[in-house]
């Protein structure tokens, strides 16, 4: 336990130690350390950034979902408008048409009625006429008695 | 020295260095001839292990290095303690020392903790296993040859460095310089001088401030060395203790000294660390004292 020359030696030994560390140990693993701490922190901003920016990205996609669908619905809603503007125009078309058909059907048959009547008649006067002829003789002519036929087919 | 085996031969033999110094007859490290060796002596068990311990503490830094050198790749291991016990220091110095920019001081720090941390952590190692291994080795290779090597436990053998005041009155001295080279270059020496003798009764008085002061200031090194040797060398003094418990050869003895042992490691854990972290701690505050420019 005297104190003796380990005294100086455990100094010099020390001193290179120091020395050592000094040169060699301590500053290159500081700057690593700093280095890498520059590192995770920049990583950290850039994901930061990334998250901002997947954040804008999800709103302007939302946005353009929504007018999208807005879009679509204006579209739908004026395809439907149409479509019954179509259907609508259709069926009053129809309507006309039927009518059309159904007074121009009426007319003919009027017609037809009117012709036949007509010729009914005719036949009918013809027949009295001959009838009459027949029971009366030669008495009875057709120019003679227009006037009187005339007024027969029109009572009929 | 086993056949005269004491309490008292026991527990000197375990605070007896291996000292090798140079006698009348020429170098020698035979214990009885300490007397004649003067102040050139060394002590070969602290050296051995204080300077094997600062290599360990290199090799281990130096290894991490090269594992560390590409910053993108995530630290393990062996470099997690290292940039662990930077960044340990890093902080350390930054609190105490502030702005001062002077690179030596954190790789001091750094030393000084790793190292004392090291040399400390000796102490754990149960009392008698390195001396005896020690001694077998030397008896082995030396044999009857050298003359006072009488048997494999003749041979004095210090685990500790740091319960041999020489050591850490070494670094303490080592650091005191580095204290006394700061002030000159930092403060200028008129200023250094001028702290030292014009306080505390101002410049009529410088006799009796100068011996103030310069008491305080040798103070600072002398009590920094010799209170990290009197921590380890009490500890190690009362793990001595325990292991001659074992002498009773008494089995409720024995395991009342195993459980001591126990206890005592425990607690002796706190002290290894916290004794280097003060010495680190006190290293950084004396410098940062010879950084101090303003008056005080």
């Amino acid at each position: 336990m005297n104190i003796n020359a380990t005294l100086i030696a455990q100094a010099i030994v020390m001193i290179v130690f120091v020395a050592i560390c000094w040169r060699y140990i301590y500053p290159p693993i500081l700057s690593v350390m700093k280095e890498r701490e520059k590192r995770i922190s920049d990583g950290l901003e850039a994901a930061k950034k990334a998250d901002d920016s997947l954040e804008e990205a999800k709103l302007a996609f939302d946005k353009e979902l929504n007018q999208a669908k807005t879009e679509a619905a204006e579209i739908l809603d004026k395809a439907n408008a149409r479509a019954s503007q179509i259907v609508s125009d259709a069926a009053s078309k129809a309507e006309t048409e039927a009518e059309k058909i159904l007074t121009a059907a009426s007319t003919t048959i009027e017609n037809e009625t009117n012709k036949a009547k007509e010729e009914l008649r005719q036949q009918m006067s013809d027949i009295i006429i001959d009838t009459t002829q027949k029971i009366l003789g030669d008495e009875i002519s057709k120019e003679k008695h227009e006037e009187i036929l005339k007024k027969a087919a029109e009572e009929l | 020295m086993a056949s005269e085996l004491t309490t008292e031969s026991y527990i000197s033999h375990h605070l007896t260095n291996l000292t090798c110094g140079k006698t009348a007859e020429g170098w020698t490290c035979n214990p009885y001839k300490v007397d004649q060796m003067g102040f050139w002596a060394f002590h070969v068990d602290s050296l051995f292990w204080s300077i094997g311990l600062g290599a360990l503490f290199v090799f281990v830094f130096r290894k991490a290095i090269s594992k560390n050198s590409d910053a993108s790749v995530a630290p393990s291991g062996m470099q997690n303690f290292v940039e662990m016990s930077i960044e340990f220091v890093e902080d350390n110095v930054q609190s105490l020392f502030g702005s001062v920019k002077n690179t030596l001081i954190a790789p001091l720090a750094l030393t000084v903790f790793v190292w004392i941390l090291l040399m400390n952590l000796m102490d754990l190692v149960p009392v008698d296993f390195l001396p005896v291994l020690a001694g077998h080795v030397a008896y082995a290779i030396a044999g009857d040859a050298v003359e006072w090597i009488k048997g494999p436990e003749s041979l004095y053998f210090k685990v500790v460095p740091t319960t041999d005041p020489n050591i850490t009155l070494g670094m303490a001295f080592g650091i005191f310089i580095l204290t006394i080279y700061y002030s000159i270059t930092v403060k200028g020496l008129k200023a250094f001088v001028a702290e030292l003798t014009l306080h505390p009764f101002g410049k009529y008085m410088i006799p009796i401030n100068f011996v103030l002061e310069m008491v305080n200031f040798i103070a600072k090194p002398i009590s920094l060395g010799l209170r990290l040797f009197g921590n380890l060398y009490a500890g190690e003094m009362i793990f001595i203790l325990i292991a001659l418990m074992l002498f009773f050869s008494s089995i409720p003895i024995g395991v009342l000294g195993f459980g001591l042992h126990l206890v005592w490691a425990l607690f002796h854990i706190l002290i290894v660390a916290l004794q280097a972290f003060i010495f680190m701690a006190l290293t950084i505050a004396y410098l940062a004292m010879a950084h101090e420019t303003e008056e005080h």
